[in-house]
C-alpha cells in the first residue's frame, strides 16, 4: 500500500480534488489530507471523498510565543504555514509513514519540503498530476524497507543553523516584547536607544525596525512611527532616511491615522529624488518622487476622511512639493509640435472616447455619438487590454520618462500602443484625469485634439501632478468649485500652456425621473449613494433626529451599497460607527436601507426630500436626479468648499443649500408643512433640474465642444 | 565546437539536409506538433534529409504531456535529436527545490523568468540559448546542413538559427506561426523595435530566407512592419489532418441525447468558460432538443502543479449537473472517433482578428454544426464564413451563445446529408498535407534560387577578389 499525504494551506478545488482522490485510491494508495485551512466547513465534502484520514492542522499561531508570532508576521507565506504545522504530532506521524507527499498549493510547498527532507521521503510533489505519477513509480519500485528513524545529519545541521541565525532576531523580539513596549518607560527607553549617538546606520535601522515592530505589536502604532522617524533623524544618507520615514508614515496610514511626520517623509523623499536627479539617476529619482506623491496624496488623508489638508489650504499643501527640483521638471510644459487640427468638414469627425474601466458617466455620450451622422465613434477601454492597462497606470514610469527628458522605454511603449489610436482619431475624449491622462500626455499627440474631463475625485490624487496639461487642448470640469481647487493645486493649469477650461455638467437623462410620488413620500428623506466616507450619511441621520423631535412621521431611506470596510481602515471605522448609530433606528423602522438598485427612478418615487449630506462633491448626481423627480432638494454646504468663491451655494439655486443640520431641518419642516407646499417646492425643483441638467440641454454643450455646433 | 568550413550551398549529388528546430515535435501533445510533423514529412518527400531538434520526452511530461500515437505518422527517415532541456518553472519535484523556492514558489518563478531573459529576451526559455546553439553547430559538424528552419515558439530557437548563420552561413527560414512582435490575443504590437526582442526580430528577418505565419492579418502585420521583407512573408495556414475527420455524413440521435464537444487545449479564461457554460445551461433549459444533451470537453488543462487541477477543471466539474463532462486529453489516434460520436462542435477561442487556431479547420472538416464562442472579429470567422452549418459569431455573450446552442441543436437534427457533405467540402481546401506540401516546396524553391544567386555572386566575387556575404539580401 502506498501512503499519500496531501497538505494544503487553503481550501483545495473540491471537485477536482475529489476526482483525484478517486484516482489515487484506484491506484491502490491510502490518502490523508492535512490542512491549515478550516476543514470543518467542508467536512461533508471531504467525507464523501472517502479519504483514509483528514487532519486539522493549527489554523493560526494564537497560542504560540509572541516572538514567534512577530516573526510570522514578517515571514513569507510558506514559512507561516510551516510554523503552524511543524510541531503537530499527527502530521509528523503521517509524514513519517508517507511514501508520497503532495503540496496542494504554493503555501504548502515549504512544509512538504521540510518534511520530505526530515523524513527522507523520496516522492514530494507540487500538484496532483505529478503526485499520481509518483504513486505509479513507488508501486513499480516495490517495498524498499524502512527509511530509518533518524533524519539525515545534514538536515539536522541545517535546522540548528537556522535556529542560530534566528537568534539575534529572537533576542531583539524578546527585548522589545509587548509588556516592555506597552509601558511608557519601556517605549521611551527604546525610542531613546534608537537615537543614541555613534550607532552605525545599519544597526540603527535594524534596531528601530524591531522597536517599531514591538511597538505595533503592543498597539502603539504612532509610537512605532515615532521610533522610526526618530532613528531617521539621525541618518545622513538621504535614501535611508527617506526609506525609514516612509516606513514610519506607512505604519500610521495603514491604520487609517493622519501621520505625524507626513511632511518630513514627503520632504525626505523629495530631497532624495532631487539628489538622485542631480546625479543623473533618473530611475532612482523617479522611485523617490513617486513615493513622495503617493504619500502626499494617500487616500487616507484625502478620500477616506471627512476632511483633507486640501480643504484648508490647497496651495500651501502642494507648495513644498513644487519647491523640489524634480517637480520643477514635471511642471515644465513640453507642449505639442503642431496645434490640434480643426474638425474635418468633408467627413464625419473621428471621435475616440476612452477611459480605464470607469464608464459610469459615458453611456449617454456613447449613445449620442454612436448614432450621430457627423461622428465616427470608437470606444477604447484601456483596462480591457493587458498591454494598455499596464501603461495606463504606470505612474512611476511616467515620472522617470519626464525626468529623463522623454528618453525612457516607457515613452516608446506608449508611442507604440497609443499612436495608432491617435493617428486614427481627430479628437480623443478621455474621461477621468487620472493615470491614463498622465500616460497619454507622455507623447506628443500630433494634430489630434485631446479633450479630458476631470470630475472631482482626481483633485485628491497624485495624477494631475504627473500630467502634462500642455498636451491637452480642452479640460472639462463638472463644476466651478472643482476647477478652482484643481487650478490652485496644479501650477501648470495657471500658466500660458494651460488647456482651455470648460464647465459642462455630467450627462444625465433626467426625463425618466419625473414620476408620481407615493402617498407617504412627503415625510421620507432620501439619500442616494452612501458608499464613501465623503458622503457622510451621519449628517443625514442628524437631520432626521432633529425632524423627529418635531414630527415622528419623518423617515430616512438610504439607497445604494454600503461602504466597503476593506477599502481602508478609516472607511471601516466610519462604517462601524454609522452602523452602530443607525441600528436602533433601523429596528424602529425609521431608517430604511434599500441597498443597491439599478432602478433609481422607482426608488425616488417614495422619496419626498432628497438630501446631499456630503463633505465634498463635484456635482451630486443623486441630488440632481432627486430634484428632477420632484423631491425637495436639501444640500449641505459641502464643507470642503463652503465659504469659497464657488461652492454648493453657487452650483445650486438659492434656498437648496443649508449651512447646518438645524437649517436643513428647518427647511424640510417648512417645505413639507403641507401637501401643497411640498408639491410646489418639488415641482419647482423638478422644473429647474430638467431645464438645466437634462441630457437634451447638456448634450448641446458636448456638440459645441466636439463639433463646434450650437 | 568548430563549425563546418562548408558554405550553405547544397552538396552536389547528396541529399540536401535541413535542421528543423521544432520544439513541440511529436510526441509532445501540443497543437503545433501536427504542423511540425507534416513539415518534416514534406521535406523527406521532397528528397531532403531532416534532423529535428526538440527537447526530451520527459520534459513534456511536466508541460502539456506526451501522445505517443503522434509518432506513428512521423517518417522514420527523420532523425530526431532530443536535447535534455526542461522548463525549470514547471518543476514539480519539491525535493529539487532550493529553500528559497520552497518558501515562495511563485516569487521564485518570477525571479527565474527575469533571469532567463538575460541570455535571450524570452521568459521560460531564454536560458536554452547556449544549448540550442551548441546543438545546431554539432549537428552541422556531423552532417552539414543546407538549410535551417526554426519554428517558434520558443523564440530562443532564433538565437540558434542566427548562430549557424553567423558561423557557417547556413541559410535559415522562420515559421513564426502566430508571430512575435504582434500580440495576437489583444491585437496590439507586443514590443517596440528598440526593445531587445525588437532588435532580435529585425536582425533575424533581415537575413531570413522566408517567414511563415498562420494567417493574413499576421502576415499583414509583418509586411507593414518590415516593408523590405514583405515578399518573403508567406501565409501557411494550419489546416487539418485528413485522418482526424470522421469522413462521413452524420446522423444525430436526439432521443439518446445530442452530444456537443470541444476538443483542444483549455487555454481560454475562466470567465470565458463560465459564459459558455452558462449559455449551455440556459440553452438546455430553453430547448427541448437539448434537455438530455451532453457537452464533452477534451484536451489539456493547466501545466506544472496546476495540471488538470486548476480553476478551469473545477468549473467544468461543477457543470457536470448540466451534462458537461471533462474527459481529459485525447490521443491523436482517437480524434476521428471522438468527432464521429459528437453531433455539434463548440469552438471556444481566445484572441481576435490575429488568431485563427488550428482547431477551426479540423472542426470544419467534421461537417458538424459549429457553435462559435469567440469575439466576432476573429480570424476564425473569416475561415468559417460560407460554412453552411455555422451558427455565426455572436461574441462571448451569454444570450447570444444560448441562441447559438439552440440553433446548432436544430441544425444537428434537421440537416440533410447533402448539407453535411457540403459542410465537409468547405474544409477541403485546408487539408494540412496540401498546405504544407505547397509551403515546403515554395521554401525549397526559394532555397534553390538563393543557391543560384550565391553561385553567381561567388563567381563575381572571386573574379573581383571580394569577400562573399551570404543570405537572401544579396
Amino acid at each position: 500500500m502506498t501512503n499519500v499525504l496531501f497538505i494544503a494551506s487553503v481550501r483545495p478545488q473540491l471537485g477536482v480534488f475529489a476526482d483525484s482522490v478517486r484516482k489515487f485510491r484506484a491506484a491502490g494508495a491510502t490518502t490523508y489530507l492535512a490542512g491549515t485551512f478550516p476543514l470543518d466547513p467542508v467536512a461533508e465534502e471531504l467525507a464523501a471523498m472517502e479519504l483514509d484520514g483528514t487532519h486539522q492542522l493549527p489554523r493560526n499561531l494564537n497560542f504560540r510565543s509572541t516572538a514567534l508570532r512577530r516573526k510570522a508576521r514578517m515571514a513569507p507565506g510558506g514559512m507561516k504555514v510551516w510554523m503552524q504545522a511543524e510541531r503537530d504530532s499527527v502530521l509528523r506521524r503521517l509524514a513519517r509513514k508517507a511514501d508520497v507527499l503532495v503540496a496542494l498549493d504554493a503555501g504548502a510547498v515549504y512544509t512538504v519540503w521540510r518534511l520530505a527532507q526530515y523524513y527522507r521521503v523520496e516522492e514530494a510533489h507540487f500538484g496532483l498530476a505529478p503526485a499520481l505519477k509518483a504513486v505509479d513509480r513507488v508501486k513499480a519500485k516495490g517495498p524498499t524497507g524502512s527509511r530509518g528513524v533518524l533524519p539525515p545529519l545534514d538536515v539536522v545541521k541545517q535546522n540548528v543553523r537556522r535556529s542560530v541565525d534566528g537568534l539575534p532576531a529572537t533576542v531583539m523580539r524578546h527585548a522589545t516584547a509587548r509588556p516592555v513596549m506597552r509601558s511608557t518607560v519601556g517605549a521611551r527607553m527604546w525610542r531613546t536607544a534608537v537615537t543614541a549617538p555613534g550607532v552605525p546606520p545599519k544597526v540603527r535601522i535594524a534596531t528601530s525596525r524591531y522597536v517599531a515592530e514591538g511597538m505595533q505589536w503592543a498597539g502603539r502604532t504612532s509610537g512605532a512611527a515615532l521610533a522610526l522617524a526618530a532613528a531617521a533623524s539621525k541618518l545622513t544618507d538621504l535614501g535611508l532616511k527617506a526609506q525609514l520615514l516612509d516606513e514610519a508614515v506607512m505604519k500610521e496610514l495603514g491604520k487609517g491615522l493622519n501621520p505625524r511626520d507626513l511632511d518630513k517623509a514627503v520632504a525626505a523623499q523629495l530631497a532624495h529624488a532631487d539628489a538622485q536627479f542631480a546625479a543623473g539617476d533618473h530611475e532612482k529619482a523617479s522611485f523617490a518622487l513617486d513615493r513622495a506623491l503617493f504619500l502626499g496624496f494617500h487616500r487616507v488623508l484625502h478620500i477616506d476622511q471627512l476632511s483633507s489638508p486640501l480643504a484648508k489650504d490647497a496651495e500651501g499643501f502642494v507648495a513644498p512639493l513644487y519647491r523640489s527640483k524634480v517637480m520643477d521638471v514635471m511642471k515644465r510644459p513640453q507642449g505639442r509640435k503642431t496645434p490640434a487640427a480643426p474638425a474635418p468638414t468633408d467627413r464625419p469627425l473621428r471621435l475616440l472616447v476612452t477611459t480605464s474601466a470607469n464608464d459610469n458617466f459615458l453611456h449617454h455620450i456613447l449613445d449620442r455619438y454612436g448614432n450621430h451622422q457627423g461622428v465616427e465613434l470608437r470606444y477604447l477601454d484601456l483596462a480591457a487590454q493587458k498591454a494598455l492597462k499596464r501603461i495606463a497606470w504606470a505612474g512611476r514610469r511616467v515620472l522617470e520618462d519626464r525626468l529623463a527628458g522623454g528618453t525612457s522605454t516607457y515613452q516608446e511603449e506608449v508611442e507604440r500602443l497609443m499612436r495608432p489610436y491617435l493617428d486614427w482619431a481627430d479628437t480623443v475624449f478621455l474621461d477621468w484625469s487620472v493615470g491614463p491622462a498622465a500616460m497619454l500626455t507622455t507623447i506628443d499627440p500630433g494634430d489630434t485634439r485631446i479633450v479630458v474631463r476631470l470630475h472631482s475625485y482626481e483633485a485628491f490624487t497624485r495624477w494631475p501632478h504627473m500630467t502634462d496639461f500642455s498636451r491637452i487642448d480642452d479640460l472639462i470640469y463638472v463644476a466651478p468649485h472643482v476647477k478652482d481647487l484643481v487650478e490652485s493645486l496644479v501650477p501648470m493649469l495657471r500658466g500660458d500652456s494651460a488647456p482651455r477650461a470648460h464647465l459642462v455638467d455630467n450627462a444625465m437623462d433626467l426625463s425618466g425621473f419625473a414620476r408620481p410620488k407615493s402617498a407617504d413620500a412627503r415625510f421620507n428623506l432620501g439619500l442616494v449613494g452612501i458608499s464613501q466616507v465623503a458622503k457622510d450619511p451621519m449628517w443625514a441621520v442628524d437631520v432626521l433626529r432633529r425632524l423627529r423631535e418635531k414630527d415622528d412621521r419623518y423617515r430616512l431611506l438610504l439607497v445604494g451599497g454600503d461602504m466597503n470596510p476593506k477599502t481602508s481602515r478609516a472607511t471601516r471605522d466610519y462604517r462601524r460607527q454609522f452602523d452602530k448609530e443607525i441600528a436602533p433606528l433601523i429596528e424602529e423602522g425609521v431608517v430604511l436601507k434599500l441597498g443597491p438598485t439599478d432602478d433609481v427612478p422607482s426608488a425616488l418615487a417614495d422619496i419626498g426630500v432628497i438630501l446631499s449630506s456630503s463633505v465634498r462633491e463635484g456635482c451630486h448626481v443623486g441630488l440632481m436626479e432627486g430634484a428632477a423627480s420632484a423631491a425637495v432638494p436639501v444640500a449641505r454646504d459641502w464643507p470642503f468648499y463652503a465659504g469659497k468663491p464657488n461652492s454648493a451655494r453657487t452650483l445650486y439655486p438659492e434656498g437648496w443649500v443649508v449651512g447646518s443640520t438645524e437649517e436643513a431641518a428647518k427647511r424640510i419642516l417648512e417645505t413639507t408643512a403641507t401637501e401643497e407646499a411640498w408639491q410646489n417646492a418639488g415641482k419647482l425643483a423638478s422644473e429647474y433640474a430638467l431645464s438645466t441638467w437634462d441630457w437634451p440641454i447638456v448634450s448641446k454643450a458636448f456638440d459645441k465642444l466636439f463639433l463646434g455646433e450650437g | 565546437m568548430s563549425a563546418s568550413p562548408r558554405s550553405g550551398l547544397p552538396a552536389t549529388g547528396k541529399r540536401p539536409h535541413v535542421i528543423y528546430l521544432a520544439i513541440g515535435f511529436p510526441p509532445a501533445a501540443k497543437s503545433c506538433a501536427y504542423r511540425m510533423r507534416e513539415t518534416a514529412n514534406q521535406f523527406i518527400n521532397q528528397g531532403w534529409d531532416v534532423t529535428v531538434v526538440t527537447i526530451a520526452q520527459e520534459s513534456w511530461e511536466r508541460d502539456s504531456g506526451v501522445d505517443l500515437t503522434l509518432l506513428e505518422q512521423v517518417d522514420p527517415k527523420i532523425r530526431i535529436v532530443e536535447l535534455p532541456l526542461v522548463r525549470e518553472d514547471l518543476e514539480t519535484d519539491i525535493r529539487l527545490y532550493s529553500e528559497d523556492r520552497a518558501l515562495n514558489p511563485n516569487g521564485w518563478v518570477t525571479r527565474l523568468r527575469r533571469r532567463q531573459m538575460e541570455p535571450f529576451p524570452e521568459p521560460n526559455f531564454g536560458e536554452w540559448r547556449e544549448d540550442l546553439e551548441k546543438a545546431v553547430l554539432r549537428i552541422h559538424g556531423e552532417h552539414p546542413a543546407d538549410l535551417l528552419l526554426a519554428s517558434c515558439v520558443p523564440y530562443v530557437n532564433l538565437a540558434a538559427a542566427w548562430k549557424l548563420w553567423e558561423e557557417a552561413k547556413v541559410p535559415y527560414a522562420v515559421d513564426f506561426r502566430d508571430g512575435w512582435s504582434i500580440d495576437v490575443i489583444d491585437g496590439v504590437e507586443a514590443f517596440s523595435r528598440d526593445s531587445a526582442e525588437g532588435v532580435w526580430e529585425q536582425k533575424i528577418l533581415d537575413n531570413a530566407l522566408s517567414l511563415w505565419v498562420v494567417n493574413d492579418p499576421i502576415a499583414e502585420h509583418y509586411r507593414t512592419r518590415y516593408p523590405d521583407f514583405a515578399d518573403r512573408v508567406h501565409v501557411v495556414r494550419n489546416g487539418y489532418d485528413a485522418d482526424s475527420s470522421p469522413g462521413k455524413a452524420h446522423r444525430a440521435n436526439p432521443e439518446a441525447g445530442l452530444a456537443f464537444g470541444y476538443l483542444g487545449t483549455v487555454n481560454f479564461t475562466v470567465p470565458h468558460l463560465e459564459t459558455v457554460l452558462n449559455a449551455w445551461r440556459a440553452a438546455r433549459e430553453k430547448e427541448p432538443l437539448l434537455a438530455n444533451a451532453t457537452f464533452e470537453v477534451r484536451g489539456h488543462i493547466g501545466n506544472g502543479s496546476g495540471r488538470e487541477a486548476n480553476r478551469h477543471a473545477e468549473v467544468l466539474k461543477q457543470a457536470e449537473v448540466d451534462g458537461v463532462r471533462f474527459g481529459g486529453p485525447a490521443a491523436k489516434a482517437e480524434v476521428a472517433s471522438i468527432y464521429a460520436r459528437w453531433d455539434a462542435m463548440v469552438l471556444i477561442l481566445i484572441g481576435g482578428r490575429y488568431v485563427t487556431s488550428g482547431k477551426v479547420y479540423e472542426y470544419m472538416a467534421t461537417g458538424l454544426p459549429i457553435v462559435s464562442a469567440h469575439v466576432v472579429e476573429h480570424d476564425a470567422s473569416n475561415v468559417l464564413r460560407g460554412h453552411p452549418l455555422w451558427t455565426g459569431a455572436v461574441g462571448i455573450d451569454e444570450e447570444g451563445l444560448t441562441e447559438s446552442f439552440v440553433k446548432a441543436a436544430h441544425m444537428a437534427v434537421e440537416t440533410s446529408d447533402e448539407v453535411h457533405a457540403e459542410a465537409m467540402a468547405h474544409a477541403d481546401q485546408f487539408t494540412r498535407e496540401a498546405l504544407m506540401t505547397a509551403a515546403v516546396k515554395q521554401l525549397i524553391d526559394d532555397h534553390t534560387a538563393l543557391g543560384a544567386r550565391r553561385s553567381d555572386t561567388a563567381d563575381t566575387a572571386l573574379a573581383g577578389n571580394q569577400i562573399v556575404a551570404g543570405g537572401p539580401s544579396l
